[in-house]
């Protein structure tokens, strides 16, 4: 398994690891559009011996704030294959992920949706890379579940 | 341009262009109608009423329209504009460019045309005229950047290097005042630069413009590598290799840093003892990255091998990370590893085991006893059910060791599921993924695993029952309309490939239709960004996206969805009656083989007059539902043949194939499997010069394959019994029978050929099955004895249950005995006792 930065041969793989472990799906296009704007932001996990994507995390700049003061990273979708979890690839993928954010944009925060019902994720967000609780979005979901908005903080870097 | 000759139209003329922008096309239509009623003969008004009404979906229409209206006026850019984009609709894009090109010659300053002309150049990839047309728009608007960056470029395309970097520093000269210094769009421009210097192959000049932007680079990453790289290229060694551990210090887990370190340093591959020295210092370093303990693996063996394999495996093992096995079976290849891995895990099971918790220890250390076991049972039970080292009673006994201690573990039934698949029970294999699934209901990937698991046993409405639980089912088309529409292309094609095996022909053509528009999507896809990306800056993002779309249908998505419509249409064309539902399943199929020639036409053409009454029927409500749709949404188009039957009736199989096969060997040609598809349709078109390329192609890819082997057989045949008259065939030129000699000299006795093939494949399956097949096509009345050593083959160590499966449909083309087949099930029943295909 290796860690590398967002190419386009690998969309399509992306595309079909978010379509076999997440409910909210994208046609190929909204995928060329993260790879498009913010090439620098989204990464993916391989397996080294087949090159087949093993997980990925899909990051934007919240384009609201573009022109702001503050920049703020968006985390779009996050999933691992379930072959591959628990061996800290989701946590590997979103380090990567936050240290463009704060280099190439100098994003101020990370901000993201969340089930309330998902554990693993929440666990990882919240015990591993100390997001806090923003505030609960009452049915974000399609299927009617809430979503938690979750915010991290990003130190300034420092040249 | 004939200008409308009232006020008022003239205003309504306008309100049309802005309803057509806006799409309120029944608007739109209204008014230009009003217009026209009072100007008939308005040129520019009639065009537009076509554009908008080729919107509504109904194109033939409005290219008579548009046509009248270039009649009328011939000398309007309006027009000319307007025909331009109907063509572009229906995506003739070389039709497009002419109509742009004569709407800029009597309109040479519109900027709106001079764009969607170069849009077009972009996506067609006519650099040359793209270069032209982005010199005139930065003659245009020479304050823009876009303008700039767009021309370089357009150069760079063009392969001209020089002037590209030239444009680009000019720009930057214009610049009264640097940029600040999170000016992404600068820092950009500068990086691409230098990637134009460095693919000029001025790797030097590269280095040295790239330590002068250093400092103000945003996008570290792209720039350390670089760097990295034109060091390593230049000899720079030890710079190269501080670059390298920069590198790893950000991102300790991608080995493509890890290969230029080794490389930097001058370290060979099979110099063990550095490598070593060298990634147990790495591990140091990165204490959490993975390749640091891994890779060693690779090139370990021994004893060395036993103790960096245990570190590795046993602390997976303590995580309870499912990958464990998955990480390390790439090491079997090397078959001394297969014993100390086993041995590894087996002894830290049994350690375990033997250190049991005491009675009052705490429940978490408890837990994680039985945890640790179960995990260690579950590695060995992968490692008896890999290929290399399968032995399915020990996998199954060790696995079920495992439930038993944990019944709630989803792995442990996904892991069970593939050991029955190995075993020939689809049917088992896909109710005990649905166990893993009821386990955790609301993971979607064990609901992905079981779908796919149940399409692999032939169930199409189950596989899509099961994708229903995590869809939007009130997409148009329900559950197969939403995964079309997020083109979740492994389950059209996994779904078609279940048709298939059902002799369900339409809708397997279906499937895979289906999976070619969805690269068709994507490649138009790109089209928004020719212009999006440069106004964002993007421009190495923006360049290789550029060049994937030109390799798009490299991609192992479209490579097998592509080979398998390609097989769907000879196997139409060899057997027509299977494009007819009614004789290519069930009963009746089996009844029409046994049927006499006279018959069997008797039986096509009944059910060709069938088939034209149900074609009319499709058609009538296809019609309907057409015009519901109509009165309802302006842009939906409705799919008139949901079923596939319109391209299962095909009367010109192997010229509908080409629509797979051409992009499939332009893009693919280093697959075996593919020039092979290709030689079996052109053979089949008689398009022997087409057919020979691919031979030659598989031959040079694959000299030994015995799907080559048996092609060349059969074309030695086809070329000795060509007419020396001239046929309605393609005739081969000497060259070709040529260099086909070269492979197979015309004087060779083919069976005999053969036969020592035969002899030097014996302990091949594959390509035993393959030289058996020759042999028949040489002397079908030798089939008992061809099938007799295919029956003996079963037993042959390397013959994998697939292989195995695919004997038996060769035995059934061969149209052999009962008690042949019979005798083959009961080998195959020998080794895989459980497989569905081998009962009686
Ligand atoms: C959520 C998900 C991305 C986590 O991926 P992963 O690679 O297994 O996560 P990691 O191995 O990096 O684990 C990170 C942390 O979360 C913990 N964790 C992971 N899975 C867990 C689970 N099922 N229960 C509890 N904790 C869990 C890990 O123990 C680790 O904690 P640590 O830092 O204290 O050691 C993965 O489970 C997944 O793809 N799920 C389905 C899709 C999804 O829900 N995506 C998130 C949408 S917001």
């Amino acid at each position: 398994m290796e860690i590398r930065s967002v190419s386009y041969h690998l969309l399509g793989g992306i595309q079909e690891t978010n379509l076999s472990n997440l409910p909210e799906n994208y046609f190929l296009k909204y995928y060329l559009y993260h790879e498009a704007c913010w090439p620098e932001l989204s990464f993916v996990a391989v397996d080294t011996e087949t090159g087949a994507v093993v997980g990925y995390v899909l990051a934007k700049l919240d384009e609201a704030s573009e022109k702001e003061e503050q920049r703020i990273g968006h985390i779009t979708s996050l999933s691992v294959n379930r072959s591959h979890r628990r061996m800290g690839v989701a946590h590997r993928l979103m380090a990567q992920s936050e240290k463009a954010m704060q280099e190439v944009y100098r994003a101020g925060a990370i901000s993201l949706h969340v089930r309330v019902s998902n554990k693993a994720a929440l666990h990882l967000y919240e015990e591993s890379l100390k997001f806090t609780h923003d505030r609960t979005e009452v049915k974000y979901y399609a299927d009617g579940e809430d979503a938690f908005c979750m915010k991290k903080v990003l130190p300034i870097p420092m040249d | 341009m004939a200008p409308l000759p009232n006020s008022k139209d003239q205003t309504l003329f306008r309100s049309v262009l802005s309803f057509y922008e806006n799409k309120q096309y029944k608007k739109g239509l209204k008014t230009a109608e009003q217009i026209l009623r009072r100007n008939p003969k308005h040129g520019e008004t009639l065009a537009m009423k076509g554009l908008i009404i080729n919107c509504l979906g109904r194109t033939d229409e409005a290219f008579t329209i548009v046509k009248d209206a270039l009649k009328l006026d011939m000398k309007s850019h309006v027009c000319w504009h307007v025909y331009g984009l109907l063509w572009r609709s229906v995506k003739n894009f070389g039709e497009a460019i002419k109509a742009y090109k004569f709407a800029l010659k009597l309109e040479p300053d519109s900027a709106n045309i001079l764009r969607d002309l170069a849009l077009l150049q972009a996506q067609m990839r006519d650099w040359n005229g793209y270069v032209e047309s982005r010199r005139l728009m930065l003659g245009q608007k020479p304050n823009l950047r876009m303008n700039w960056t767009g021309l370089a470029v357009a150069l760079h395309m063009s392969g001209n290097y020089e002037e590209a970097e030239g444009i680009l520093t000019k720009y930057e000269e214009s610049l009264k005042v640097q940029p600040p210094k999170d000016d992404l769009e600068h820092a950009e421009a500068l990086l691409y630069k230098n990637m134009i210097i460095a693919e000029s192959g001025q790797t030097e000049r590269a280095l040295e413009h790239l330590l002068s932007i250093e400092g103000r680079m945003l996008d570290v990453s792209s720039t350390l590598e670089y760097k990295a790289s034109y060091l390593l290229k230049l000899g720079r060694n030890e710079e190269a290799c501080e670059v390298y551990r920069t590198l790893l210090g950000r991102n300790g887990d991608n080995r493509a840093y890890y290969k230029g370190l080794e490389e930097a340093k001058g370290i060979k591959e099979d110099d063990v003892a550095a490598r070593k020295k060298l990634y147990e210092g790495l591990a140091e370093v990165h204490p959490f990255a993975d390749a640091p303990r891994r890779v060693p693996l690779d090139f370990l063996s021994g004893d060395e091998y036993r103790e960096a394999a245990e570190k590795y495996i046993i602390r997976l093992i303590k995580k309870g990370a499912p990958s464990a096995f998955l990480s390390i079976k790439a090491v079997y290849k090397d078959t001394s590893k297969q014993a100390i891995t086993l041995k590894v895990v087996e002894d830290f099971l049994a350690e375990t085991r033997a250190n049991p918790p005491a009675d009052d220890a705490s429940e978490a250390d408890k837990t994680r006893h039985t945890e640790n076991i179960v995990w260690a049972l579950y590695f060995i039970a992968l490692h008896y059910d890999y290929y290399r080292t399968r032995n399915l009673d020990l996998a199954f006994k060790t696995i079920d060791e495992a439930i038993e201690l944990d019944p709630t573990l989803p792995e442990l039934y996904m892991s069970k599921a593939k050991m029955y698949k190995h075993a020939g029970d689809l049917k088992k294999a896909a109710e005990t993924m649905n166990t893993a699934r009821e386990l955790e209901k609301s993971d979607r990937y064990l609901n992905t695993k079981c779908s796919k698991y149940t399409l692999r046993a032939d169930d199409n409405e189950g596989g899509l029952k099961l994708m229903s639980l995590f869809t939007r089912n009130e997409a148009a088309g329900g559950t197969l309309g939403d995964l079309l529409e997020m083109q979740c292309i492994w389950y059209l094609t996994e779904d078609g490939e279940a048709y298939m095996r059902k002799n369900m022909l339409g809708l397997a053509l279906k499937r895979f239709s289906q999976v070619h528009k969805i690269f068709e999507d994507w490649h138009e896809d790109q089209f928004d960004f020719h212009s999006f990306s440069l106004r964002k800056g993007q421009i190495r993002s923006y360049v290789a996206m550029l060049r994937w779309e030109d390799q798009l249908r490299h991609h192992v998505f479209f490579r097998r969805a592509a080979i398998d419509a390609c097989k769907v249409y000879t196997l139409l064309a060899d057997q027509p009656h299977l494009g007819h539902a009614s004789l290519s399943m069930g009963q009746l199929a089996e009844d029409f083989e046994k049927l006499s020639t006279a018959e069997k036409k008797k039986a096509m053409k009944k059910a060709k007059r069938e088939q034209q009454k149900e074609e009319e029927k499709r058609k009538e409500e296809a019609a309907k539902r057409k015009d519901e749709a109509n009165g309802k949404a302006d842009d939906k188009v409705v799919d008139t043949d949901p079923k596939g039957e319109e391209l299962v009736h095909t009367t010109t199989p192997l010229e509908d194939a080409l629509k797979f096969l051409n992009p499939l060997v332009e893009f693919n040609p280093e697959f075996v499997e593919v020039q092979a598809i290709a030689f079996e349709v052109q053979i089949r078109r008689k398009k022997y010069a087409l057919a020979l390329k691919a031979l030659v192609a598989g031959h040079k890819l694959a000299p030994n394959d015995g799907r080559v082997h048996e092609q060349l057989i059969r074309f030695r045949k086809i070329v000795d019994s060509l007419p020396s008259e001239p046929t309605d065939a393609e005739p081969l030129s000497d060259v070709l029978i040529a260099e086909f000699n070269a492979l197979l000299p015309k004087d060779t006795n083919v069976v005999e050929y053969n036969q020592q093939y035969l002899e030097k494949e014996a302990t091949n399956f594959i390509n035993l099955r393959y030289g058996l097949q020759a042999k028949f096509f040489l002397n079908p009345e030798k089939k008992d004895e061809a099938a007799a050593e295919l029956v003996k083959a079963v037993d042959l160590e390397e013959c994998d249950i697939k292989e195995a499966v695919e004997g038996l449909k060769v035995l059934r083309e061969w149209k052999a005995s009962d008690e042949v087949l019979n005798k083959y099930k009961e080998a195959g029943r020998g080794r895989w006792p459980q497989a569905t295909a081998f009962q009686a």
